[in-house]
């Protein structure tokens, strides 16, 4: 069964339709590629699935259990964890202290909380870093960071919103193993990613949408050559 | 021994707070102590909700007139002694602070603070007009407290120590209630949620009721703060427990002090009603304009407060951790 179930999902802002009737689904175990052009309504499924916005119709299901409606902490809590796109660290806060919060949700106690953030940051690179404060992170730090804070609420499908936009060639590198990394560890990933070398070669899957809906559904190397998708990357005129 | 570390300021502070009754015989100066005292507990019910959550409140004053009139109807209508009254009050306001929660935590930043400033002036002008409840605009006047007597002595109420017995235990629960906070998990997701308040939800912080029950453990404090202004001064009017003056003073005592801390309340309350009472000596006219002088010094300078600036060199000196 689909661990992640979207079906007839919609969303309206007013009289935008930032999502449009669409539907996919993530199996246990597998990155999942989510692309589009700019605007195309990625990170306003990220938004619904974690509950930052409530869809205006569809349903979301985890394991066979609706997530509608549940706020954000919620989500979480049932084991859907994300990043933004535009990082949001504690700024003022300690590395170490940025992903205890996050392991709070599943460790109570501190001295657990502070073990588990500890592991964590190990498993994303951060460690030599513990002891700064977020907002002095380089931006690829705080990338990392990003996921760490995911990785902490010990989630089983986690959402990576853009987790190499602004990274250079090398950085691109060190993410894509690290996103790997975290389906090997038993994490199943969706990922929205503008860095097309990069999503295609690690995604297993990706769907593709435009406006709002699906255009197109597949193995990476297959889509990239489906014509709706290369209108709407590069307009109709070039492809014809 | 670590343990000894964290609680001997505790101890050192308790040890002076009941040191002072037995040094100081001059009444007006026992008079400042109790205002200090009550200031202290006002700014630490401020700062739980303003300094650890980020949630700048402008209406806290609603929560203190609660707490005022719930101790001085219990009194006067009821029968019930005020010791009674101002955990009931602080109870009282706590209640009342949820529906507040309710309406004001769904906007952020200055739309939550505006919120609560109207609020405020909403509770008074019900105490205003509600006559039959609060007595309007002409207040409630206690004159005689009820007979008590500790240890077989009977408490005389025309002195000033009962009542700074009384202001001196509510500020140890108001400290001890904002250490044990700073040290929780509750302390530490405040603090989350004045980082970054979709980070806090997105890591499975539930935001809302974490700041609702803050809310409510500041009002209480608040609550029993105004309890202890009806005890004292024997008398509640809307202008008196319920004016924005009263709001603006509890955030400038935890603002002078130290933002999220737990000194900082008494650091403050001690600086501005000293500044308070030398300036008012000194200019009878025109005094305030002093007083607003140093808050201004001190935000430019010391943004961090006085007491938030004596912890960093401190820890500095440590060596970091």
């Amino acid at each position: 069964m689909a661990l992640l179930e979207v079906e007839k999902l919609t969303r309206n802002f007013g009289g935008v339709c930032a999502v449009s009737n669409l539907s996919f689904s993530v199996t246990e175990g597998e990155i999942l590629g989510l692309i589009g052009p700019n605007g195309a309504g990625k990170t306003t499924v990220f938004n619904l699935v974690t509950g930052f916005v409530r869809p205006t119709s569809g349903a979301i299901r985890l394991d066979g259990r609706s997530v509608v409606g549940l706020r954000p902490h919620a989500v979480a809590r049932r084991g859907i964890a994300r990043t933004f796109q535009i990082v949001k660290p504690f700024p003022g806060l300690s590395v170490r202290e940025n992903v205890t919060l996050a392991a709070f949700l599943r460790h109570p106690a501190r001295p657990e909380a502070e073990a588990a953030a500890e592991k964590v940051l190990e498993r994303v690179g951060l460690s030599p870093r513990v002891n700064e404060l977020a907002s002095q992170l380089t931006l690829m730090d705080q990338k990392r960071l990003e996921m760490a804070k995911a990785l902490a609420t010990e989630p089983r499908l986690v959402l990576l919103d853009e987790p190499m936009g602004g990274l250079n060639a090398t950085e691109v590198d060190v993410a894509s193993a690290l996103v790997q990394r975290i389906r090997e560890s038993g994490v199943t990933v969706v990922l929205v990613e503008h860095v097309m070398k990069a999503i295609m070669r690690i995604s297993d899957r990706v769907v593709v949408i435009n406006q709002g809906e699906k255009i197109a559904e597949g193995p990476p190397a297959k889509v990239v050559e489906e014509p709706e998708v290369l209108a709407a990357y590069f307009g109709k005129k070039r492809v014809a | 021994m670590k343990l000894a570390r964290r609680f001997l300021p505790a101890l050192l502070g308790v040890a002076a707070l009941a040191a002072i009754p037995l040094v100081v015989k001059n009444s007006f100066f026992l008079h400042v102590c109790i205002l200090v005292l009550m200031w202290t507990v006002l700014g630490a019910a401020w700062n739980v909700l303003g300094g650890f959550a980020g949630q700048v409140s402008f209406g806290h004053a609603a929560l203190f007139a609660v707490g005022a009139y719930t101790t001085i109807i219990l009194y006067l209508k009821g029968g019930l002694a005020p010791w009674w009254g101002i955990p009931l009050g602080g109870l009282a306001a706590a209640v009342v602070s949820l529906p507040i929660g309710f309406l004001c935590f769904r906007l952020r930043g200055p739309y939550f603070s505006l919120s609560t400033l109207a609020v405020a002036e909403i509770v008074k002008l019900v105490a205003l007009n509600w006559e039959s409840v609060t007595a309007g605009s002409v207040g409630y006047l206690i004159t005689s407290l009820p007979p008590l007597s500790i240890l077989g002595a009977s408490v005389n109420w025309e002195g000033k120590v009962p009542f700074y017995v009384a202001a001196a235990i509510l500020t140890v629960i108001a400290l001890a209630a904002t250490g044990w906070l700073r040290s929780s998990r509750i302390g530490a997701y405040l603090v989350a949620i004045r980082e970054n308040e979709d980070a806090a939800e997105a890591v499975g912080i539930d935001t809302v009721r974490t700041k609702a029950l803050t809310f409510a453990l500041s009002a209480f404090l608040a609550g029993m703060g105004g309890g202890f202004y009806a005890f004292y001064f024997r008398y509640v009017d809307p202008d008196a427990v319920a004016g924005i003056g009263l709001s603006m003073e509890m955030v400038f005592i935890a603002v002078v002090g130290g933002l999220g801390t737990v000194g900082g309340p008494l650091v403050g309350a001690v600086f501005l009603t000293a500044v308070a009472e030398l300036v008012r000596e000194r200019f009878q006219a025109g005094h305030l304009i002093f007083y607003g002088l140093f808050m201004m010094l001190v935000i430019r300078y010391m943004p961090e407060g006085i007491w938030g600036r004596v912890r960093k060199i401190i820890d500095g000196k440590k060596g970091g951790s």
